[in-house]
């Protein structure tokens, strides 16, 4: 609640009596009492707030109260009083002053339009109570983050639209992560401030139980997505004979609880990623297993294989059937690992098309590459920690595999190719400049971080501090730094004449591109002993943002640049280093092209597949995935059908529709994938609902897949 | 007439064995291109031929496609120039 003053009516008297602070106001405070007008408070908040002199704080204050008393407003609030004491130290000079003295907040106007209309920067959170306490929240600690947080060029950066800082709204807290189950089971439910210990589950739906809870607590210290490793073969060891039945309950208690959380922060379902495997990871074959209670259960992970496969099957068949109303479910998202030994263990073509049939279904499966001897983690929209000789060795006590990227900074490549006029030098030059900024970024969040963090189990980040196992839940040191891009395609086009996809030259371009800031990050990695690894962006509300920016900085030639329909303002960058969303490729030219790009970023890539309407053979699915596993270098694909959900009839039928096609009725919703996960398309912004329009659906090559054709790589 | 490009990194043990075939083909009159990956140029041509280790040799046809590739090996000079003979006639 703001705080209020009001003045009485005889302000004439507080005209003369200037010299006294007793005067006819009363100031209705926030903690709801009311304290007569007192000019020492302006004084007070200076000299704790800012570094000016007594004096000068004194002038202030008199100064401040001269013109309330001649205003004759009869009503005004504390924040008035904020600017007019602003006003008198810009008068003087003082500019750091006035920006200690910031009042952070936001007007009545955009609090009411807040609480009224959704807020479409994230599908993944609903309109509601908790969701508008969610937003006004973030927007306060947005404003926080650019005063205080980061240095004056990081923020004006960022407002200028060069780069983009991710979710300044949870700029206390790392971005994302990537868990292990082992932790919970071996240290059980103990986390800090709650009111009860749990020792470690003795049964697997007590597992489950706590996992959900743990999952909730991380979600209230991360600002996206939880990743959990090889979940299918750690909770294997709890599941020894149990029959398909009860393993089928517990697959769809799993998947329920985790998409049906909703009613957690901010009414926003936890971003939830399983990593999956068929075979038993080689890096976990030999690590002894922890079973109920905590304890070792005197075998190794390897002696789990047929429960893990057998929780993995029934995971599958739960997506299969969808949800109540036979959609699909939007978390947890599924992530299979294909690799190599993936192919050496018995089953793995009928588990292939088990999980392509569900992919052609309902489109959850994504499918996760690692060739060679490379083992990761997934989560988030496409991002991934690839793990590096120190991890193996971790993975003997796999509970210590805690991963996070702190923060994720996007630059805006078309914006360089804009101020670069062609040149090439210049460009190049100025994607240094862009690439510096992020890291500049990163090195001001982690500051901000470790001073939380130093304050340990007393401090706000308790829970990444606590110590259960020699070192703190965030190990700092496995830290990955995200810098993001969005706008390849059009950098390309300003910068070249064409797109990526319309010659070899403009896509070697790109190539030239990407390889220049994949050897910045790592010089700056060398630099700092820090993890500075690119990603793909997943860009939900970016590409928009950027776009929008551009129309207003750089016109009139990014109109002829940004995607999408200017008209109606649905306009958009191309994510990432994606192709044209509407280029005419077949999908598995799309997944060769773009993979080529995947190798140089390291926290993790995805191609999509749209499918539209069509639904393809899970073989024609199977042999496409075995192809791009063997002939790509994608690091990771999923394919995504489109739904008509109808809520009149509950029934949910393929393709977009105006109107359900069993009842007719107009009360429906369009469901398909917006960047990394699926949801409803009426909670999109402008911007992604441009690119649904000019997403290129190839149904015709794949039903001739489905009529026999091979798929082949070009 | 075709080309081979060679790909390098300034820390990798079996480069110069490769750089040695690059320099003997181009005496004989072969287009040869050294690409280093430590550079922008380099690293970008590297990507567009998948090429994940190094040395690795890749021989194009006239149109520029791949006719042959040594990736993460160090092939004899004699093995390079009967593949070159086989991809450019």
């Amino acid at each position: 609640m703001a705080t209020v003053i009001e003045m009485k009516e005889d302000h004439q008297k507080f005209k003369e009596e200037a010299e006294t602070t007793d005067i006819a106001l009363f100031v209705r405070t926030s903690d709801e009492t009311m304290l007569g007008w007192d000019r020492q408070r302006i004084v007070d908040a200076l000299m704790r707030e800012t570094y000016v002199d007594f004096d000068t704080a004194k002038g202030i204050a008199r100064e401040v109260e001269d013109l309330i008393a001649t205003s004759k407003i009869k009503l005004i609030t504390a924040p008035l009083i904020r600017e007019l004491v602003d006003t008198k130290l810009v008068e003087r000079g003082l500019e750091q002053a006035r920006k200690m003295h910031t009042r952070l907040g936001m007007p009545l106007y955009d609090v009411d339009q807040l609480i009224l209309h959704p807020n479409k920067e994230n599908a993944n959170v609903p309109h509601g109570p908790e969701a508008t306490n969610l937003t006004l929240a973030e927007r306060i600690k947005k404003e926080y983050a650019l005063l205080s947080v980061f240095s004056q060029d990081i923020a004006d950066a960022h407002m200028r639209g060069d780069i983009h800082l991710h979710d300044l709204g949870f700029i206390d807290r790392p971005y994302c992560s990537g868990q292990s189950l082992e932790y919970i089971k071996r240290f059980g439910l103990s986390l800090p401030n709650s009111i009860a210990m749990a020792k470690p589950a003795k049964h697997p739906e007590v597992l489950l139980a706590h996992m959900v809870k743990f999952a909730a607590a991380l979600q209230s210290h991360f600002a996206g997505a939880i990743g959990w490793d090889s979940i299918n073969l750690f909770f294997a060891p709890y599941l020894v004979g149990m029959s398909d039945q009860e393993l089928e309950q517990l697959a769809q208690m799993m998947i329920f609880e985790f998409s049906q959380q909703a009613v957690a922060r901010g009414g926003q379902a936890i971003f939830t990623d399983l990593n999956l495997y068929w075979e038993i990871p080689k890096h976990f074959e030999n690590v002894p297993a922890i079973g109920p209670g905590g304890e070792f259960t005197g075998k190794t992970y390897r002696d789990y294989l047929n429960e893990s496969q057998r929780f993995a099957k029934a995971l599958f068949d739960v997506y299969q059937e969808g949800d109540g109303s036979g959609r699909p479910f939007f978390f947890p998202k599924p992530l299979v690992h294909i690799t190599e030994k993936f192919f050496q263990t018995p089953g793995h073509a009928d588990f292939l098309d088990h999980i392509c049939e569900v992919a052609s279904e309902k489109g959850n499966t994504y499918f996760v590459f690692d060739r060679g001897e490379t083992a990761k983690i997934s989560e988030c929209c496409r991002l991934s920690f690839k793990l590096d000789q120190t991890d193996l060795e971790d993975a003997k006590q796999p509970w210590k595999m805690r991963y996070c990227a702190l923060q994720n900074v996007t630059l805006n490549l078309p914006r360089i190719a804009y101020l670069a006029q062609g040149e090439d030098a210049k460009l190049f030059s100025k994607i240094a400049e862009f690439v510096e900024m992020a890291v500049k970024a990163h090195l001001e969040k982690k500051l901000f971080i470790e001073k939380l963090l130093s304050l340990g189990e007393k401090g706000p980040l308790a829970l990444l501090a606590m110590d259960r196992d020699g070192s703190p839940y965030l190990r700092m040191h496995r830290a990955s730094f995200l810098v993001g891009m969005v706008g390849l395609n059009e950098l390309v086009q300003i910068h070249t004449g064409r797109e990526m996809h319309e010659s070899k030259q403009a896509f070697k371009f790109g190539l030239k591109v990407i390889a220049h800031m994949k050897l910045l990050v790592d010089k700056f990695s060398q630099r700092y002993g820090m993890r500075f690894v690119l990603e793909q962006t997943p860009a939900e509300s970016t590409a928009y943002r950027f776009a929008k920016l551009d129309l207003k900085y750089h016109s009139p030639k990014s109109g002829h640049i940004v995607k999408g329909d200017i008209s109606k303002g649905e306009v958009y960058y191309t994510n990432s280093t994606y192709l044209n969303n509407s280029a005419v490729l077949n999908p598995i030219e799309r997944v060769r092209q773009e993979g080529l790009f995947h190798p140089l970023i390291e926290a993790g890539a995805l191609t999509h597949i749209w499918l539209g309407e069509a639904r393809p053979l899970r073989s024609s699915l199977a042999n496409f995935v075995v192809k791009t596993f063997r002939l790509t270098q994608n690091d990771q694909i999923a394919f995504s059908p489109e739904f008509t959900t109808c809520n009149s009839c509950n029934r949910t039928n393929r393709g977009l529709r105006s109107s359900c096609a069993y009842c007719g009725s107009e009360d429906v919703d369009g469901i398909t994938r917006i960047t990394g996960y699926f949801t409803k398309i009426s909670s999109w912004n402008k911007g992604k609902i441009g690119e649904l329009r000019n997403r290129y659906r190839n149904q015709t090559f794949l039903k001739e897949k489905e009529e026999g054709l091979a798929v082949g790589a070009s | 007439m075709g080309l081979i490009k060679i790909f390098t990194k300034a820390k990798c043990p079996k480069c110069p064995a490769v750089k040695e075939i690059g320099k003997e083909l181009k005496k004989e009159g072969v287009p040869v291109l050294n690409y280093d990956l430590d550079t922008i140029d380099g690293l970008a041509e590297a990507s567009f031929y998948s090429i994940l280790s190094t040395p690795s040799i890749v021989i194009e046809d006239e149109e520029e496609k791949e006719v042959m590739s040594w990736r993460g090996v160090v092939p004899t000079l004699q093995e390079v120039k009967q593949h070159l003979i086989r991809g450019i006639s």
